[in-house]
């Protein structure tokens, strides 16, 4: 079930109950990242905040949290709004073996309705403003940017769609943080070698289904449009950009298009980060904007990122442990269960598999850390049986308190590749990792008193279905 | 002109006034990038309140790492 656009997707927050709108007058800074703080410290099933009244704005109006919650995240995928996370991940797993969907072209979208090309201040088109006290400047961190690869642009899965932070640097001057092993790192490198600029296109106050696919760690020729079509199970509407030859969001509030310039790089940051610390200033590539077109009144999206779990969890903890939960699969098919990729982007990965023979589950780990996603993240990774399920925390505690001998389960790889944003990684990019084997030893891995596990009085499912019959 | 909180050079300029007369004004500093308005809280705005493990010495924005390299321009590629 598709949105129409960002608009259609907020109606429908409003209908279920899941967007609140702020009213009273709020100032940009302080307020408005307060707010998001205090609802995500507020639980998991908190609606999204729409801001229409900002001291000294005439009429601006914020979106944020918009997949802040599960149950926002169920409705993104056209779900029961109280559907659990179990039942959305192996949902989200069986739309995504439907990639790739073919997008639906168009020649207009609604945002053609107004364009500036002379003079743009990004400053007066959009009501920006500070997150984190320490954070370097007013942040466009919910924006979509479109780039093609130089060496092969026909290949349409090449063209990237993708999520990262633009520190706004002056009128029409961002500031981009490409982590090498995103794909964007991949086009600026091409471009600059050329000694070239790369053209971009940035979207705003996109529907939540591209979001999600530009937050997904898929494989480097597989397109974030078909993903996203796969996900809402119908084709993903798209019209060209202006400037160049990219593919923008048919739904979307806002777009920016320019170039990333060639050979440039300005001081950046810092910015409070998704591993709860702020990322340090270096100097990074500017993009320069050249066009912008928007909807009338449009909507500015935003998201509050700090400390875990902010919105940006939502977003892309199932989104994360899909593509992990596919690559395993496709080295185990018969024994990988479930994945849980959620904690700090996958930084930790929980895995639930069966295990063939003794040393298995180790093997299992070992393939996690070579995926495409594990080569930046991954840096712990826990392995539980079958019977564990890995999105049920408890149970993995429990699997790791008994299962676990330190002597034989802790597995330390000496320096890997990790995204430089780990304030841990020594230098910055570099990392051990770890592996707990949290499953049961089996033969030829004989050890332990393993024979009598506990297990249930008889009749337990026919009371599970009746008693949330009755409480519902 | 006026003195950037977090590295204290005096070439700040204003990007833009609120839409609402008055109500406060942006401004970015060229040598650190740094970007404030002018209504937010002091330990913001004020060079002597600002928090000082996030000040920037202007004498080492030039030294900053590149992230990422600026890589070698390949001959055949352009
Ligand atoms: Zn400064």
């Amino acid at each position: 079930m598709a949105y129409k656009d960002f608009r259609d997707f907020l109606h429908t927050l409003e209908k279920e109950g899941q967007l609140l709108t702020i009213s009273d007058e709020v100032k940009p800074e302080p307020d408005i990242a307060a707010a998001n703080r205090a609802l995500h410290n507020l639980g998991d099933k908190t609606p999204a905040l729409f801001f229409n009244n900002i001291y000294g704005y005439t009429d601006a109006r914020i979106a944020m949290n918009v997949m802040g919650s599960w149950p926002n995240h169920a409705l993104m995928m056209g779900m029961p709004k109280n559907t659990p996370l179990k039942e959305q991940f192996f949902e989200f797993a069986r739309r995504y073996e439907q990639f790739p969907m073919p997008v639906k072209r168009e020649e207009t979208a609604p945002f053609h309705e107004v364009e500036i090309t002379e003079d743009i201040n990004l400053f007066d088109i959009l009501p920006l403003f500070r997150l984190n006290q320490g954070d370097g400047g007013f942040y466009l961190d919910k924006a979509i940017l479109v780039s093609r690869d130089l060496d092969d642009p026909d290949t349409y899965g090449k063209q990237n769609v993708g999520l990262y932070r633009m520190q706004v640097k002056g009128k029409n001057r961002l500031g981009i943080q490409p982590v090498p092993q995103h794909d964007i790192a991949i086009h600026i490198r091409q471009a600059e070698e050329r000694g070239e600029n790369l053209k971009v296109a940035i979207a705003l106050g996109c529907e939540p289904v591209i979001t999600t696919a530009a937050s997904t760690p898929l494989l480097y020729d597989q397109s974030e449009y078909e993903m996203a079509g796969a996900i809402q199970g119908e084709p993903y509407c798209v019209v060209k950009a202006k400037d160049a030859d990219l593919d923008l969001p048919w739904g979307a509030e806002v777009i920016l298009e320019g170039e990333v310039l060639a050979g440039e790089r300005e001081y950046e940051g810092p910015f409070g980060e998704f591993t709860g610390h702020y990322s340090g200033g270096r100097a990074m590539p500017v993009i320069q904007i050249n066009r912008v077109y928007h909807r009338k009144q449009p909507i500015f999206e935003h998201l509050y990122i700090g400390m875990p779990w902010t919105e940006t969890d939502y977003m892309i903890g199932v989104n994360t442990s899909v593509p992990l939960f596919q690559q395993l699969k496709d080295a185990f098919p018969n024994e990988i269960v479930a994945v849980n990729a959620m904690y700090t982007h996958g930084l930790v990965a929980i895995i639930s598999t069966k295990t063939r023979y003794g040393g298995f589950a180790k093997a299992v780990g070992m393939r996690a850390l070579t995926t495409p996603h594990g080569l930046g993240y991954c840096k712990l990774v826990i392995v539980v049986d079958e019977d564990v399920d890995p999105f049920n925390l408890p149970q993995v505690m429990w699997a790791l308190s008994t299962k676990l001998h330190p002597k034989h389960d802790a597995v330390i790889v000496p320096g890997l590749s990790i995204l430089p944003l780990d304030p841990g990684s020594d230098p910055a990019g570099m990392t051990h990792k770890m592996i707990l084997d949290a499953t049961t030893p089996i033969a030829p891995d004989i050890r332990g008193h393993y024979s009598q596990p506990l297990d249930s009085p008889l009749g337990v499912a026919e009371w599970e279905e009746k008693l949330s019959h009755m409480l519902r | 002109m006026h003195i950037c909180p977090r590295c204290e050079s005096n070439r700040s300029e204003v990007v833009t006034r609120s839409p609402v007369k008055g109500a406060w004004e942006v401004l970015l500093c060229p040598v650190c990038m740094f970007t404030w308005r002018t209504s937010e809280p002091d330990s913001i705005t004020d060079p002597a309140k600002y928090k000082s493990a996030f000040k920037v010495n202007p004498e080492d924005i030039p030294n900053a790492a590149h992230v990422p390299p600026i890589p070698e321009r390949v001959q055949d590629r352009s």
